[in-house]
């Protein structure tokens, strides 16, 4: 498959999660299932980003490795606060 | 010439190395790390605020931050065939897509306009409530960033105008690209965070 074809059919792809995210967004209310939905469908959409747009998927490790760390942080602590916002607010809390 | 230049047409780039050049990484870096800050201010105010959270998000016009997710996406798309344009000493080709990444930037600020005239209509202003303050903040900068976008991308659609990029030398025109690429990457967690997340 030549590089413009792939790039084409994952900005297709790119599309179709970003439809169907908001579909999802639209018909659901609050849930622990839509939400890991969501936050995966975040990381999995930031990592093709990363590594077939920008091209960091051959290019310089440490820091392809820092861009992904970067949404899988992020996307944890994401779900923590979502699961566990009561108890963190207390840990927060002066 | 010839010779040297047709050594050069249609090469991947070379594995393991940086895409651009290292002063747009440092730019990128402190990027994602400004945004890293608004997402903690995110996360901590969420978990003192989980009502008004789940109450704003509804409270978003949903079409317009669909509607600037695919632009965002669709940008970066642009932009990484006007970079294998260039590879391909395809110098026009790579101009036209630049020029739609520039379509693509003026329509999230078209749509950004829209957006922001539905939120006064509606009532959703920065004052009081936390979440709309965290969701202006939150997407004001990310605007900011675009902004410079544009900025960079019509300095290299003239530099790719007047010939400067060619199969062996065009990192200016990557750098570019991992810049945009990086604010599209942004946007991809700000859209669910504000408008999904309920």
């Amino acid at each position: 498959m030549t590089k413009k074809l792939n790039i084409a059919l994952l900005w297709l792809v790119l599309i179709a999660l970003t439809l169907g995210g908001s579909l999802l967004g639209e018909a659901t209310v609050a849930g622990i299932l839509p939400a890991m939905v969501i936050i995966v469908t975040m990381v999995v959409k930031g990592g093709l980003v990363i590594d077939y747009f920008m091209e960091m998927k051959d290019a310089n490790r440490s820091l392809r490795n820092l861009m992904h760390a970067y949404f899988y942080v992020l996307s944890v602590m994401a779900l923590l606060v979502y699961l566990f916002g009561d108890e963190i607010a207390l840990l927060l809390t002066i | 010439m010839t010779h040297e230049l047709s050594t050069f047409v249609g090469q991947p780039p070379v594995a393991g190395r940086i895409p651009g050049n290292k002063g747009i990484w440092a730019g990128i870096l402190s990027e994602m790390t400004e945004f890293a800050l608004l997402f903690i201010v995110y996360f901590i105010a969420r978990v003192h605020n989980p009502q008004a959270f789940h109450d704003g998000s509804a409270q978003l016009n949903l079409f317009a931050g669909t509607f600037n997710t695919l632009l965002m996406i669709s940008g970066s798309y642009f932009v990484a065939n006007a970079v294998l344009a260039i590879r391909e000493n395809r110098t026009s080709i790579s101009l036209r897509w630049l020029l739609l990444v520039l379509f693509a930037a003026c329509g999230y600020f078209i749509t950004k306009y829209f957006e922001f005239r539905w939120n006064a209509q509606h009532g959703v202003t920065g004052g009081g409530d936390v979440f709309f303050g965290v969701y202006y903040y939150l997407t004001f900068t990310h605007m900011v960033h675009v902004g410079w976008g544009i900025i960079g991308l019509l300095w290299v659609m003239v530099r790719t105008h007047a010939g400067a990029y060619t199969p062996a030398e065009h990192s200016g025109l990557e750098a570019f690209a991992s810049y945009w690429h990086a604010t599209d990457l942004v946007w991809l967690i700000v859209f669910p965070l504000l408008y999904l997340l309920r």
